[in-house]
Formats: C-alpha cells, sequence, structure tokens
C-alpha cells in the first residue's frame, strides 16, 4: 500500500488478491470494502530497488551485461550466449524455472530490442520469443502501452481510438512527433531498431568472462578448488591465445540458492600463467560458504592488457626490468596480507617530513621527484614526535643536553636549523600559526647516537621553548 | 718437512670437508668482499660476506627496540647487491622513513615494503620473499628465529639465491629480543652508532659511523671494526664498484669500548666550533 496524491492506493497486488478482483492503483478504501480481509503491508520501494539490483547480480550467471529497469524489470543482454543452453527458448525456460523454483513469477520476452523485448514481456505472453528482425510484425498487434510512453501521451492515444501498435505505425511520423513530442517517435524507433539505446548495465559488459556449469551441486574443499583450476585455465588459455594478460580476477560460485559467493585476487603486473592464479585464489577459497551446493562457477578477468609487448621489453634488458619479474612474490604478499599492505614508498614535493613519502603500489610508474639525499631525513621516523626535555641555554641554539624515555643524552656535536614551516596554502589562513614553525637539528651524543630532534615555534621570551624528538639516524 | 706438508694437506682436506658440510654441499660460496683484507679474512675463505645466506643483526639497549643502526648499516650492507634485484623489507611496525635510506644512497624508489602482523607472518613472509627469482636482499625485522625457522629461511636462500638480513628488534614495550641458544645465520652482528669525525674545519656532523662487531661467523672468526659511510648524505653519484661502508679501524682483539663511555672522556664544547649553525 503506497500513499499517492494524498490517497491510500495500492501499490501492487499479489496472486490471490488480483483473482478476487483488485489491481495495482485501486484505492485502498474500495479495495477494503470489496474484500474486508484484507492484508495490507506498507510498500517499501527502496527495499524493492535492492531486491532488483540483487536480482540483476543473479542474472550475471547468465550474461555478465545485466542492466536494472526499474521499478521492477530487468533487461539482459543474451547476444551470443544462446547457445551455451541450446538456443533462446532454452535459456528462457531454464530462467523461469530458476526463477519459478525461488517463487519469482517472471515474464520474459526475447527480441532483437530492448524496446521489443519490454514490450514482449509486459504485454505478451509472458515467454515469447521474437523472431529475429520481424519485431515490426509482433508488436503491430501490442497496444500503444507497450512502448514505454508516458500514461497521458498513452491515454491520449486510446481517446484517439488508436489502441495497436501497428495503427499508430501507419500514421505521417510528422503528425505523430508535432502531436505527442519526440517521446512516442523515440520510442517507436528504438523498438524497432531504428534508433540506439543505451542501456545502464549494472556492470561493464566484459569479454574475458568463462562460466562453468556443473551436473550436480558441489560443495566440498577439494571440489571447489578444482573447478576453481579448471575455470582458470580455460581464461588463461583465451588470453594466452590473444596475447593479454589481466591485472584482476573475481571468481563467483553461484550457490543453488541463487546467492553468488565472490573471491577476488588483484595482480601487481598483468598475468596469465593458470597455475599461478590458481595458487592466488586457492587459500581464499576458504571463505566461500558453499551452503547446500554450487552448481555453477563463472570468473571474470578485469584490467586485460596486452601481455606480450612487455614481456619482449623484459627480455631485452633482463637485469633491469624494474624488477618485474618478482610480481609473483608481490602478489602471493598482497593477496595473503592485503594489498594496503604492500606497497613502494614515493618521493612527494613536500618539505614537511611526515608527508614527503606517499605509498604506491608495487610496479606502478614512479613520479619524477626524487628525495634530496643531500637533506638528513632519519631512517626512523616517529609517527608522533616524542617530547624531550632539552637544555638549550643559548634560544636559537641546539640544546646542550636532553633526557629522552628517560636517559640523557650529552649533545656532542650539531648541525642545524633546518627551519620547517607548515604549509600554509593546504590549511584555513586563520589556523596557520607561528608556533607550528619547527627548527630541526641534527644532533649527535656522546655515545654516537644521531637524533633528528626540533623545536616547535619561535623564541619567545619567558616562555619555555618545546622540544621534541621526531626520529633517529642510526 | 714432508711430514709437515702431508700435515698441511690432511687439513686442507678437512676444511674443504667441513666448508661443504656447512654449505650444504654447493659448490660456489659466493660472497662480497668488503674491499678490506683485515676485514675479509675474518669470513669464510677470507673471501667476505658470504652470499646466499642470511644475517642476523642486533643492538643494544635503546636499539634493540628502534632499531635504527642496524637498519641504516644493513642498507648499506645490501646496497650492492641490489644489482641483481629489488630489496624487499618486512616489518611490523611502519616506522622506516624512505628518504633516510635514500640519503644513504639505498635505492628506496624500488624497495617494496611489507607491513606485517605479527612475528609468524613476517618470517613466513621473508621465506617467501628470500624463496622468490629475482630478489635482491630481504631485510626483515623480527624478535627472534628459532633454529627451525632459521633453517626454513636458509634453505629458501639456498632455492632463490638472494641474501637475507634479520634485524633482530624487540617490540613496543616487549623483552629483549630472544637469541636463546644457536641459530642458523651464517653470522650474527652486533651494531651500535660511533661518534662521527668532522673533517678539519667542517661544521656539523662527520659521515656517520657504526661500531660493527662480528660475534658469531659460520666457517670464519669474529671481530669488531669502525666503519664509516663517506657517501651519506650527499650529493655526489655513488661509485659502485666501491663497498658503501670504509673501514676506519679495526678495533680487532682489543677489548670492545664501553657502550657509554665515561662522562668526561671527550670534553663536551659548548658553543664554538663543533656546534656549528647554518642558517638558511
Amino acid at each position: 500500500m503506497e500513499t499517492s496524491r494524498g490517497t491510500r492506493r495500492l501499490a501492487a497486488v499479489d496472486r490471490s488478491a488480483a483473482a478476487l478482483g483488485l489491481f495495482a492503483g485501486q484505492k485502498a478504501a474500495d479495495a477494503l470494502a470489496y474484500v474486508p480481509n484484507l492484508a495490507t503491508a506498507e510498500a517499501e520501494p527502496e527495499a524493492d530497488a535492492q531486491a532488483l539490483l540483487a536480482l540483476v547480480d543473479w542474472c550475471v550467471r547468465f550474461s555478465p551485461a545485466a542492466a536494472p529497469d526499474p521499478p521492477d524489470g530487468l533487461f539482459l543482454d543474451i547476444t551470443g550466449l544462446a547457445h551455451l543452453w541450446g538456443g533462446e527458448a532454452a535459456l528462457v525456460a531454464d530462467f523461469r524455472r530458476r526463477l519459478a523454483r525461488n517463487d519469482l513469477p517472471v515474464a520474459c520476452g526475447v527480441a532483437d530490442t530492448a524496446g521489443a523485448a519490454w514490450a514482449l514481456a509486459r504485454h505478451g505472453d509472458g515467454a515469447s520469443l521474437c523472431p529475429p528482425g520481424r519485431q515490426g510484425e509482433v508488436l503491430d498487434h501490442l497496444p500503444p502501452s507497450a512502448l514505454r510512453i508516458s500514461e497521458a501521451a498513452c491515454a491520449q492515444l486510446e481517446r484517439l481510438g488508436l489502441r495497436r501498435i501497428g495503427e499508430v505505425r501507419r500514421l505521417p511520423r510528422s503528425q505523430l512527433a508535432r502531436r505527442f513530442g519526440l517521446e512516442l517517435i523515440t520510442r517507436l524507433d528504438q523498438a524497432m531498431g531504428e534508433a540506439p539505446e543505451a542501456l545502464a548495465f549494472r556492470r561493464p559488459a566484459n569479454p574475458w568472462f568463462d562460466r562453468l556449469a556443473l551436473a550436480e551441486p558441489i560443495s566440498t574443499p577439494d571440489d571447489l578448488a578444482r573447478v576453481c583450476g579448471d575455470i582458470v585455465e580455460r581464461l588463461c588459455a583465451r588470453l594466452t591465445a590473444e596475447g593479454q594478460g589481466a591485472r584482476r580476477f573475481e571468481l563467483a560460485y553461484h550457490r543453488v540458492d541463487g546467492r553468488p559467493q565472490t573471491v577476488e585476487v588483484g595482480l601487481a603486473v598483468g598475468a596469465r600463467e593458470a597455475s599461478r592464479i590458481t595458487r592466488l585464489f586457492l587459500p581464499r577459497l576458504e571463505q566461500v560458504d558453499p551452503g547446500f551446493g554450487v552448481e555453477q562457477v563463472t570468473l571474470a578477468a578485469f584490467e586485460v592488457d596486452t601481455l606480450s609487448a612487455r614481456q619482449a621489453a623484459l627480455a631485452s634488458e633482463p637485469a633491469a626490468g624494474g624488477g618485474v619479474e618478482i610480481a609473483p612474490l608481490v602478489d602471493r604478499l598482497a593477496n595473503r596480507l592485503g594489498a594496503e599492505r604492500v606497497w613502494t614508498s614515493q618521493a612527494v614535493e613536500s618539505h614537511v617530513p611526515e608527508r614527503a613519502v606517499a605509498r604506491r603500489a608495487p610496479f606502478s610508474p614512479e613520479p619524477p621527484a626524487r628525495w634530496d639525499p643531500a637533506r638528513p631525513r632519519p631512517i626512523r621516523l616517529f609517527r608522533r614526535p616524542e617530547p624531550i626535555e632539552a637544555t638549550a641555554p643559548v634560544p636559537d641554539d641546539p640544546p646542550v643536553q636532553f633526557r629522552w624515555r628517560g636517559q640523557l643524552h650529552r649533545v656532542r656535536l650539531a648541525e642545524g636549523p633546518e627551519r620547517i614551516a607548515e604549509e600554509w596554502w593546504k590549511a584555513p589562513i586563520g589556523a596557520v600559526s607561528a608556533a607550528h614553525v619547527r627548527d630541526y637539528y641534527r644532533v649527535e651524543d656522546q655515545a654516537g647516537a644521531r637524533f633528528w630532534i626540533f623545536r616547535s615555534g619561535l623564541y619567545e621570551a619567558g616562555a619555555a621553548a618545546k622540544w621534541w624528538l621526531h626520529g633517529l639516524f642510526g | 718437512m714432508s711430514g709437515f706438508t702431508g700435515t698441511g694437506r690432511a687439513l686442507d682436506a678437512v676444511r674443504a670437508k667441513i666448508a661443504a658440510l656447512e654449505t650444504g654441499g654447493r659448490g660456489d660460496p659466493a660472497s662480497l668482499s668488503f674491499g678490506e683484507v683485515s676485514v675479509d679474512r675474518c669470513f669464510p675463505g677470507g673471501r667476505g660476506l658470504p652470499l646466499h645466506r642470511w644475517h642476523e643483526l642486533g643492538g643494544e639497549g635503546i636499539e634493540a627496540e628502534t632499531a635504527a643502526a642496524p637498519a641504516a648499516f644493513v642498507a648499506l650492507l645490501a646496497r650492492p647487491l641490489l644489482k641483481a634485484g629489488p630489496a624487499v623489507w618486512i616489518a611490523r611496525r611502519d616506522d622506516l622513513h624512505p628518504p633516510g635510506l635514500a640519503g644513504l644512497g639505498f635505492p628506496a624508489g624500488g624497495l617494496i615494503e611489507v607491513w606485517v602482523r605479527d612475528e609468524a607472518q613476517a618470517l613466513a613472509a621473508a621465506e617467501d620473499a628470500l624463496g622468490a627469482s629475482g630478489v635482491g636482499a630481504v631485510i626483515v625485522e623480527a624478535q627472534a628465529c628459532d633454529l627451525t625457522a632459521g633453517r626454513r629461511l636458509q634453505l629458501a636462500c639456498e632455492k632463490g639465491r638472494a641474501t637475507g638480513f634479520l634485524i633482530a628488534r624487540r617490540p613496543f614495550g616487549g623483552g629483549a629480543p630472544g637469541t636463546a641458544g644457536g641459530s642458523a645465520a651464517a653470522t650474527r652482528w652486533s651494531i651500535a652508532s660511533a661518534p662521527s669525525q668532522p673533517a678539519a674545519g667542517r661544521p656539523g656532523l662527520g659521515a656517520p659511523r657504526w661500531r660493527a662487531s662480528l660475534e658469531r661467523c659460520r666457517g670464519g672468526r669474529p671481530g669488531a671494526w669502525l666503519f664509516e659511510s663517506p657517501g651519506a648524505y650527499s650529493n655526489t653519484e655513488i661509485q659502485d664498484d666501491a663497498h658503501p661502508l670504509r673501514l676506519v679501524a679495526d678495533l680487532g682483539d682489543r677489548q670492545l669500548a664501553p657502550a657509554q663511555p665515561a662522562r668526561p672522556a671527550i670534553p663536551f664544547p659548548v658553543g664554538g666550533d663543533a656546534i656549528a649553525r647554518r642558517r638558511a
């Protein structure tokens, strides 16, 4: 039940309610008058939209290109896929059977264009197949509302006595456009395949996709591992044949209850060695919950790129190949520990020591920035500078001694100061303060230990200077 | 006379046999010379640091926790090995600062850093990295490495032809790094920072120095030296043929200087030349 324009109306009815003569859009008061013991529930459009998206995700088992058509429909691009089921009719039958098993009533239509398929699904007999190139004949018998046009336009067409699409098509186009706007013409052309139509697919159509249908549901870890190896080998054979390599693989186990279980591995450099990719998947398979069994496996490869060119470059310079030959090691570590735990550091143009380093994925292109070796930086930098008690008799001089972690260090040699101010252009101008200026000194104590200490803020008579230890040189 | 040469031959044969046992039957004990006979002769065959093995380094006092001096020393030891491939640095803490490595001439831009959660992961990752082909050096910071784990690291080294460095580092607030009992490491070092010696008339600090004592060496003998990194923190081009560590003094058989020298050992300079100021 929903509220529209101040009236409680039925948003949807189930089969038994429809049998009693109730229909969607009926006033709730009328419906309750007909059927006093009507069980009603509040409409939940958000939950419906989510359920639709879940259904679209599930449909990936049929085709990688699935697009939601809110509020209650979806498009599947089955171009070139039907032979996997033995024809479009078999595909539709399988689709209907699987949804019926989950108690989802469904009406489908198959046609050359999305518009014609929509019309057939909504106004056909529920499982109509339109032969290729003959959508005109099929659509001519359907009412104009099958054209995905607005309700107002639809009502106006009916008022004019146009009850079939065929009658609309026979009218001159210029008059139709003037009377009903461009929408009707566009929708008509889209249904006939004379105008293009873009569908927002839930995920990009990916040609690097393979599926393995299993004769019987499997659930043991050994079986899961075996089918993983089989499907990786199939896709990798295709990648090899076309000289491609992928950087990300997504393996989905489709359970009998319709919930896919996905595992993903990423690679630092494109690859297509089946055994290596399978080994990356295997430790992940323990996360897969097969439930009552897995009946289908799909594998998709992403970030596919030509691999042969890169390998040719590798062979020409074996020693200085940028270390790409250790990519398998980086992949193993990144997939075991998490991609954010394996990195390469790169220089950032910033004087603030905490900001001079950024992490990047190994083997990603290195920026031109370099750390200046002539500016001594510690080998250990504390995330938070540690406060020290320093004795500095002359205001702008380094301390003669300081106490850190309870131990007294007498300064033997010192170098500095290197004044590092905050990056005032990165903060609101009101937040900039002279107290954020740091004067860094490199000091060496009597035992030879080298420290990086700084005094925060400028010297002020009367105020005690604050000293911090920021890093160790070793 | 003939008896003496005969004994010599027999001794040589025994030495060769022991060497074969210690290298696990492999013929070519690759090594990296320090460019100083007095250092190299302490290592097996007098050839310098054995490669395709793993080495353990640690510090004392606060260094057991911060491990700054061992890290700097390892960076210099491993630098010549990186011509063969990139380095992998495995640690539980993320306080390694790559610009500091760059200052020592270490190619930090190609370093692969791995941040692990616990000891077991650190050693497993190190074993994996050592066994991979194309790795130049593997540096792992870990608390301890027992005999079994050490043996596994050694087998991985032999498989992947990489050289490993284990920096013994105790976790924050934890106990001392335990090196109880034996170790499968080829060498064990104790590294400490040493006072630098600025060139006459130059302000500031001199080139960084370390006191390195080789406490244990498989097939060699212990030693102690004072090393300096002459090229550190300068823009000069790195010379590939020279070892990044220069021997300053052979502390040899002499008693090592205590970690904390007596207070008035070096006159404490106040102001004057020693505390140099460089205003930008």
